[in-house]
């Protein structure tokens, strides 16, 4: 970390502000699907609840966490490993609602 | 773009000219004029207001016109309105308020054909300003934007805000920190040209082309491919009725007694009483001929026996025609004609071989006449009696007959369109019938097809509606039945903008307004000219099925196209947007304008075979719409999974390898190439997990063949001159990894963001 460590506070502000940026977004499509159903939009879907919906928001925050840690560290082990970690978890994720065909 | 303009430009032109070439090609006839008590023949181009034309059988109508005097004169004005049978005439005076055309039993309609009898008229209206020529005037305007191409404008239009604000936004940006402004305006110009999806044009037209030539395998010609897309979204198709769900031709259907029984003689006698020249071909009145073209598929007359006496005209008093006939001594008159002039004329009814007074059973054969007319069929009586043998008849022996049994005649559906209408309510496309036959016959046909008829609305109606009851109305109307090529075109409007894309199924001068003004333009071989050149899209086969083939291409092409401009479009801003924010905080250009633009092309190269991609069956199931609120929504949610990536590589560069600026460059060049290309793979399908859609082998190979290029570039010659280095192995480990977790959270974020942006 020594020619750049002056940029890892621009570093880790860009990465949380991308992570932050898809976050909102998140909510706003939420809210604005929300809305719509209201209106009885055709458009509008089932939602379901807000914990199950977020949850690839919920393991985003947990990356963005991990990332900044692993990297502040330097290490390549812990970040391939939390990268696995990461990857059974969402196949995980992806797997039940291939079963449940919510889509 | 300007070459693509003047060619645009210059083939609408050309297709116009055609269209109008077509009108007048049909109307190029002569006619017998009388100008001051002078008779002769002229050219029909050359009438005026005031000529009076003389029409004989098989006459082509030459302008509009009034009728001063007719004798038993019939029109065939299929074409024109929609109304199968023949069109009886007369000169007499109508006291009719608004009325359609259909109503004017007085005018002439140019392009029209003379079937029967003959008459003279005035000259009202000629060229363009006759009903005919207004429909050419109206196909001459440029062709109206189709949905597909509306919604291409839109995405301009967002990806021109979005270019525009990102080049100005890192221009200054990098002006403001301090990087030169040569390079700061060349790099923000790199990221503009990578915003900007520009093999677009070319994936589309790929994708046209391909479906084009799929189609014309199964007999459908794409005149215009910009309309395939439109095909495939169409919700509403509006068809016309005669020679589209119909046959267009009048079908003799059954005979039926006044009983039970079904009595032979009904037919025999029919084809005694028959005005139909039969040779090789059997010619003469429709409905003459379709008794000898019933009777030769059955096999089931028997007539040689007879010897014809005399005959006794059709007229139009008596609506119906007779014929005497012997049989070995026996002589007998057998009438045929308008239901109501022969039961006049009748003493007797026979049912079952039971001859009673007429006056017994007139209650119980009009309501079987009424109710063979309210089911859409036209009915003659056939009627006889034994008659004394004489050297000739007159209509005054056409008394005290016996009544035997009806002829059912019907203008039959295709055998397919049934199917068809199931079909394609089944792919969610709503099917409305625009005829200017009338509403009973129209009932009849929806009947058939078993279309539910939600409302009937008449054109007589539509006319007094004001533009926002018409746009009411045709969401809840099935049948519209009367109407005027006008109306057709008021109708499809009114559908656009109510936001539907609309297309038209006609065969007739009088459906080419509609079919040029339609999102789609749907027409047969089998159509008159006009209406081929106006329409998009030809059926060589009566097949109907193919529609839904047609539809069902049109969706997946749609769908290709799509793909490209959502993962386009998202991949790039995300990209772009890390770059911008790289290029503030980093001393040295995050990529190289060059290496920018290598990897935009590499991209676009990855993309070529897209249009060959398979699309899962369950998106061709219902129709989709251009929704450029939900492309925005896409970029937006989609962008950012991109930039994360992007932002974790550069502090994987910066602080784990601290790389120089040529390292920086090659490590996020090849994450940037991997993601970018093979996100491909997930946003390409809708399925959880992805890899439960199989891509198509020329995407499968081509993509995986451009990663192992962009893999070894920086090994290479031409990545050292493009400002490349060689990359450590760790890395490579490392991007292994991010980008397999990058691609299973892109599928995660597709579970939410499906669940609540439904397209």
């Amino acid at each position: 970390m020594v020619p750049y460590t002056d940029l890892f506070i621009w570093w880790a502000a860009s990465i949380s502000s991308s992570s932050v940026f898809l976050t909102l977004v998140s909510i706003y499509l939420y809210m604005d699907s929300r809305a719509r159903r209201m209106e009885g939009s055709r458009a509008a879907a089932s939602t379901g609840n807000v914990g199950k919906n977020f949850i690839f928001v919920w393991v985003l925050l947990g990356l963005l966490f991990f990332y900044i840690f692993s990297i502040q560290i330097g290490s390549i082990g812990i970040f391939a490993a939390g990268n696995i970690v990461v990857e059974a978890v969402l196949i995980l994720y992806l797997m039940i609602y291939r079963k449940s065909g919510q889509i | 773009m300007i070459g693509i303009s003047v060619v645009l430009g210059f083939y609408n032109e050309y297709k116009a000219e055609k269209i109008v070439e077509s009108l007048r090609r049909n109307v190029s006839i002569k006619a017998v004029v009388t100008r001051d008590g002078k008779s002769y023949q002229t050219d029909s181009r050359l009438l005026v207001p005031g000529d009076i034309v003389s029409l004989y059988v098989g006459d082509i109508v030459p302008a509009d016109m009034r009728i001063v005097e007719c004798k038993e004169l019939q029109t065939n004005e299929a074409t024109f309105t929609g109304e199968s049978f023949p069109v009886e005439k007369s000169s007499e005076r109508l006291d009719v308020q608004h009325p359609i055309p259909q109503q004017l039993k007085n005018y002439l309609f140019m392009g029209t054909v003379v079937v029967h009898g003959s008459g003279r008229g005035v000259t009202i209206s000629t060229g363009r300003n006759t009903e005919f020529g207004v429909i050419s005037t109206s196909l001459t305007r440029s062709h109206p934007e189709t949905e597909f191409q509306r919604g291409v404008k839109k995405y301009g239009s967002m990806l021109l805000t979005l270019t525009l604000a990102l080049t100005i936004g890192i221009f200054s940006l990098n002006a403001a920190v301090g990087h030169p402004l040569v390079d700061s305006l060349l790099f923000s110009l790199a990221v503009a040209v990578g915003l900007v999806p520009e093999l677009m044009p070319a994936i589309v037209t790929i994708s046209l082309a391909q479906g084009a030539s799929r189609m014309s395998k199964v007999q459908v010609i794409v005149k215009r491919l910009v309309s395939i897309e439109d095909f495939g979204n169409m919700d509403v198709l509006c068809t016309d009725k005669t020679g589209t769900l119909t046959e267009g031709r009048i079908l003799l259907k059954d005979y039926s007694s006044l009983g039970d029984d079904k009595d032979p003689r009904i037919l025999s006698y029919s084809l005694l009483c028959n005005t139909a020249v039969v040779n090789e071909r059997i010619v003469g009145n429709p409905m003459d001929i379709a008794i000898w073209e019933y009777a030769v598929k059955n096999g089931v007359y028997e007539n040689a026996s007879f010897t014809k006496v005399d005959e006794i005209p059709f007229d139009y008093q008596r609506r119906m025609m007779s014929v005497i006939v012997k049989k070995g001594v026996e002589c007998i008159l057998i009438a045929k004609g308008a239901p109501e002039s022969v039961f006049e004329r009748c003493r007797y009814a026979e049912a079952g071989g039971k001859i009673e007074s007429i006056s017994t059973v007139l209650n119980s054969i009009n309501d079987k006449f009424l109710n063979l007319s309210k089911l859409g069929y036209r009915i003659l009586a056939v009627a006889y009696r034994f008659a004394d043998v004489k050297t000739s008849y007159s209509t005054e022996d056409e008394t005290d007959l016996t009544l035997l049994g009806f002829l059912i005649f019907t203008d039959p559906p295709k055998e397919d369109a049934h199917q068809a209408v199931t079909k394609l309510k089944k792919m969610g496309v709503d099917v409305k019938i625009l005829t200017g036959d009338n509403e009973i016959v129209a009932g009849k046909i929806c009947e058939d097809l078993k279309v539910p008829v939600k409302k009937v609305v008449c054109g007589s109606d539509l006319i007094q509606m004001s533009w926002t009851e018409i746009k009411t109305v045709v969401e809840e109307t099935t049948i519209f039945a009367r109407i005027t090529p006008e109306q057709k075109l008021d109708i499809i409007k009114a559908l656009k903008a109510n936001g539907h894309v609309v297309g038209f199924m006609g065969d007739g001068v009088n459906d080419a307004p509609a079919l040029y003004e339609a999102d789609v333009g749907l027409s047969v071989d089998t159509a008159v000219d006009v209406s081929k050149e106006a329409a998009d899209i030809v059926l060589l086969e009566k097949d109907l099925l193919v529609l839904a083939d047609g539809i069902d291409e049109g969706r997946k092409i749609f769908g290709n196209t799509i793909k490209y401009i959502l993962m386009g479009t998202s991949s790039n801003f995300g990209n772009m947007f890390s770059a911008a924010a790289a290029s503030v905080f980093l001393p040295f250009l995050p990529m190289l304008p060059m290496q920018i633009l290598f990897m935009n092309l590499l991209y676009d190269v990855a993309n070529m075979t897209l249009p060959t991609d398979n699309v899962d069956e369950e998106y061709t199931k219902w129709p989709k719409r251009w929704d450029i609120g939900f492309v925005r929504k896409y970029t937006l949610f989609f962008g950012p999974f991109s930039s994360l990536y992007d932002f974790l590589t550069y502090g994987i560069m910066l602080f784990v390898f601290s790389a120089s600026a040529p390292l920086f460059q090659s490590g996020w060049f090849v994450e940037s190439f991997w993601t970018e290309v093979l996100v491909i793979f997930v946003i390409r399908t809708r399925r959880i997990p992805f890899f439960t859609s199989r891509p198509g082998k020329w995407l499968t190979l081509l993509t995986l063949s451009c990663v192992a290029f962009g893999t070894i570039l920086p090994f290479t010659f031409l990545g050292r001159f493009l400002g490349f280095t060689a990359l450590p192995t760790e890395y490579w480990l490392l991007l292994v990894l991010m980008v397999a977790t990058y691609l299973l959270l892109v599928d995660a974020g597709k579970v939410f963001f499906y669940r609540i942006c439904r397209f």
